[in-house]
């Protein structure tokens, strides 16, 4: 719990979500809320092999039947790409079960369905490759033919001597772990409204992290200017790292509707989901750590291969992400990274929510308990030792303004009573502690990193605040209008947030990369002082008082020190407008990141100014007969720089709890010939209500220097401590090391009986 | 062939023509503009759907228009009077139980089919009560956390569900 600081009238309320009402009643308007007029429904016809040549696409019959409007194929997207290597229609090769051949447009629901039915596709088929090693091995056949490999992208990365750090370490251990593909999960499937009947504008309602990513996608798709896009973003139902970019159903939506002539809607069928979203591949990592006999961590060298799919998107992003954290929660002397992604023949894949770094350091946080234990150290000793501090440069020239990781590690161990507990639970009951780090926006992807926001006051002194921050859930627009509501000294429910349009909006990069809070939190605070300047010259002359002088807090404005003298805040804002001068008050802002982008040879520096910090323990009980584990308790500490907004805080926690939890021991897509096998809720398990431990929430406040108002990311930090938290937890209660994530009941069931068999440790 | 059907709706009458296969989720969102409900999965795995027919919690992507006739159904819209609002409803807002909102509905509808049939249940029925509801943003925690709080106070008079 954190206390209430004074100085701020707003910051640190539990403030419930402005948008909350209209979803409690069930009014907020998601995408396949909305009905236009003459409305047609689309549907995709999917590849139905693994790999192979198109012989023939046979529409004719679909083209035929009463009530379809329009029928695409190859023809209709003239060679359109999305992304490097992926045709949006194919006509030549498919590269996976799901690859977007043809769609059709139809009156209704029923007789989209039937016209797909209705499109034939004859193949030859070619061989195709389900594993990475098949895909690694020699003389396997080359998947995309302008590689001569089938890696799709390779990076190294050095900081410091490695080798020289090796030779001074004292003990040294390798590991190997492995983790299975995930999928994303949303409530709200993937579906898109595009309406493209005049030739003028596309428009283009769907849920998303970044209109603005979408935006560009599809202007340059259309080869027409970004302003000639608009994107609606009503409402998005979850997001967990799935809905960044755009994908081919929006593509598409917008070809039928051009050759229709009509609104389209395309909705993802339950199945269909698990096709479409670009969720977590398998990944493979190898690590190498030298450390002092004291438990001084001195160098790491990571080796990590991830299974790309059929195709690469945006995963490049993750090789880098992955690289850049690695260097950044331990003090270490070197590092060496190697990333490779393989083009294989399973669907294509990206991020599942935590984006790559929940994987990497569940394996690096157990990795790291078994050195711990085989130096004889207490694991949160270990983490105290070699934790980064505020001050504190990496080898590859990151540096941390705040940093609350030690507090974070002390707080949680002492309320989880670790003291008491680690070493002396009774059998097959177990604790472990997890540590991560992750960056508060930044220009880790893109050469700038901008957010704009503006505001209106009306004449009753009440606020639109525009933004293009999309909110999925997380409460980022409550947090923005909190922001704007201490700045101006007024309350949050003063404030109507207004986003959801590209033609309205200011531009945003997205919510993803952690950046909502700092960096759209930043221009909404700038753009307040600004429309605050303007207030400040009609309250000064009011009260006859120095500009610097003046206080806005709670709907007021008064001297400092004489708040029973005070104006309303109402007031100062009716006396500008009907003045002499006439003026609205209007503000305006932007903020991009003043830090250099991490460099594209050297990959030093990270382009992000704040990093936060999160320690987590996990309490489990493993029943040796079944396998399965029960999270009886999560002790969760966050270093969020100041809290905005408690409550939404705590929400992310929970939610982010769960989330890595559920990755950690329930979620794993069952792969067979390229194949989910499990492609439905029922059979792709999330914890329900009475598998979801008791949290125990520690909010650490570090007052960022860069940040508004001191604050920092809560969005992706906490969910990448908890994997590893949960995993050590597991191998303290059975005893035996893990490897492979998620843990099932059967990978338990089977390190437990190869731990009877008195085998060694697999490396 | 359409056939035409009688549904009582949130107390209102509605006679809709429906084909035998059509469900009651599509009525409500498609013919009576009930999009409070929401569609997701159209499967029975998620509980989004989730509304109450004759006192129970029922998905109606698997239930047939058909089905419903006779049957007092109410939805999400049908809970909340004008401009206030169940206080199932208030407590997920003031406890932080909602997040991205898609799977709300559902939630709450759940919560209030147990709760009008018992309005003092214990953790674990109303753990049990909300199994049926897919919900990826919240985690159960706060959800739970609202539901054990609205209970709390019944009985006390001011925030009594009917």
């Amino acid at each position: 719990m954190v206390s209430r600081n004074d100085r701020y009238s707003v910051l640190g309320t539990r403030q419930p979500k402005l948008d909350a009402p209209l979803k409690a009643t069930g009014r907020s308007q998601f995408t396949d809320d909305i009905i236009l007029p003459g409305m047609l429904h689309g549907k995709i016809v999917r590849n139905s092999i693994p790999r192979g040549k198109i012989l023939t696409i046979d529409t004719s019959k679909a083209e035929q039947l009463p009530g379809v409007k329009a029928v695409i194929t190859h023809k209709d997207s003239n060679g359109m790409m999305v992304g490097p290597d992926q045709q949006l229609l194919c006509n030549e090769t498919v590269n996976y079960v799901g690859d977007e051949i043809a769609a059709v447009a139809a009156v209704d629901e029923d007789t989209a369905a039937e016209a797909a039915e209705l499109i034939t596709v004859e193949y030859e088929p070619l061989q195709p490759l389900f594993s990475m090693e098949e895909a690694a091995a020699e003389g396997a056949p080359i998947l995309h033919e302008y590689f001569q490999d089938n890696y799709a992208d390779e990076i190294k990365i050095q900081f410091g001597d490695p080798d020289k750090a090796f030779s001074e370490s004292e003990y040294i251990r390798v590991d190997t772990y492995t983790s299975h593909p995930t999928h994303n999960c949303f409530a709200e499937q993937h579906i898109a409204i595009a309406d493209y009947s005049l030739p003028d504008k596309l428009v283009i309602w769907t849920p998303s992290q970044s209109a603005t990513l979408i935006q560009n996608s599809l202007a340059q798709a259309f080869d027409i200017s970004g302003s000639k896009v608009r994107i609606l973003n009503l409402n998005t139902g979850g997001a967990f790292s799935g809905r960044g970019v755009a994908r081919p159903h929006h593509f598409i939506a917008a070809l039928l509707s051009r050759k229709a002539a009509r609104p389209v809607k395309i909705i993802c069928a339950a199945d269909e989901e698990f096709l479409v979203c670009r969720s977590g591949g398998k990944n493979r990592f190898t690590f190498k750590t030298g450390v002092k006999k004291d438990g001084t961590l001195k160098v790491i060298e990571a080796d990590f291969l991830h299974d790309c799919g059929a195709y690469i998107e945006t995963q490049f992003i993750m090789l880098r992400i992955i690289g850049a954290n690695l260097q950044l929660l331990y003090k270490l002397d070197a590092m060496r990274y190697r990333g490779k992604l393989v083009y294989t023949n399973n669907r294509p894949y990206f991020f599942h929510h935590g984006g790559g770094i929940v994987p990497m350091r569940f394996a690096f946080g157990t990795h790291l308990d078994r050195i711990a234990q085989d130096l004889g150290l207490d694991p949160v000793e270990i983490r105290l030792k070699n934790a980064v501090d505020k001050g504190y440069t990496t080898p590859g020239k990151v540096h941390f303004a705040s940093c609350g990781l030690k507090e974070c590690i002390k707080k949680a161990s002492r309320k989880a009573g670790w003291k008491k507990k680690y070493g002396k639970l009774p059998s097959y009951r177990g604790i472990g502690i997890g540590c991560g780090v992750i960056n508060s926006g930044g220009k880790t992807v893109f050469d700038h990193d901008t957010s704009g926001a503006f505001l209106k006051i009306g004449e009753d002194g009440k606020i639109s605040l525009f933004t293009g921050l999309p909110d999925m859930g997380q409460g980022s627009h409550t947090t923005m209008a909190m922001i704007a509501a201490e700045t101006l000294g007024i309350s949050a429910d003063d404030i109507t947030v207004v986003s959801g349009d590209s033609d309205v909006d200011p531009i945003d990069t997205g919510a993803f990369g952690q950046r909502g809070t700092f960096t759209a939190g930043n221009a909404v605070k700038i753009a307040c002082l600004d429309a605050k300047r303007q207030l400040v010259k009609t309250a000064s002359k009011k009260l006859g008082v120095k500009p610097s002088a003046l206080i806005f807090r709670d709907r007021k404005v008064y001297l400092k020190g004489t708040p029973e003298k005070a104006v309303p805040f109402e007031e100062v804002v009716y006396d500008t407008l009907h003045s002499l001068e006439g003026r609205y008050v209007m503000g305006r802002g932007f903020y991009n990141p003043p830090a250099d982008p991490t460099d594209p040879t050297t990959f030093e520096g990270s382009g992000a100014l704040a990093f936060s910090f999160g320690a987590q323990i996990a309490e489990v009980e493993v029943d040796p007969e079944t396998g399965i584990v029960r999270l009886l308790k999560m002790t969760v500490a966050h270093d969020v720089g100041r809290a905005i907004n408690p409550l939404a805080i705590e929400g992310q926690l929970d939610g982010q709890v769960f989330s890595a939890m559920s990755q950690t021991l329930f979620e794993e897509c069952v792969m067979e010939k390229g194949q989910v096998l499990n492609a439905s809720r029922l059979e792709y398990k999330l914890p329900r209500p009475f598998e979801v431990p008791e949290i125990a929430h520690i909010i650490v406040e570090t007052n960022d220097p860069y940040g508004p108002f001191g604050a920092k990311e809560v969005g992706e930090g906490p969910i990448v401590c908890t994997s590893q938290a949960i995993a050590n937890a597991v191998n303290n209660a059975i005893g035996y090391p893990i490897t492979e994530f998620p843990i099932t009941p059967e990978r338990v069931l089977q390190a437990l009986r190869q731990k009877s068999k008195g085998q060694r440790e697999t490396p | 062939m359409k056939q035409i059907i009688t549904l009582k709706v949130n107390g209102d009458t509605h006679q809709v023509a429906v084909s035998p296969w059509h469900t009651l989720l599509e009525v409500l969102r498609d013919q009576l503009g009930l999009t409070g409900t929401k569609r997701s999965c159209g499967m029975g795995t998620c509980g989004v759907c989730t509304v109450i027919m004759d006192g129970k919690a029922i998905l109606s992507c698997l239930t047939l228009a058909f089905e419903c006739e006779g049957h007092e159904i109410t939805t999400i819209e049908g809970i909340s009077g004008e401009g206030t609002l169940h206080p199932i409803q208030k407590s997920f807002i003031e406890n932080g139980a909602i997040q991205c909102g898609f799977c709300t509905p559902g939630i709450i509808m759940s919560a209030k089919a147990l709760l009008d049939e018992n309005p003092h249940p214990d953790d674990e029925q109303i753990r049990e009560a909300l199994s049926g509801t897919f919900c990826r943003c919240t985690g159960h925690i706060k959800t739970v956390e609202a539901v054990k709080k609205v209970s709390a106070s019944y009985g006390k008079g001011k925030n009594d569900g009917e």
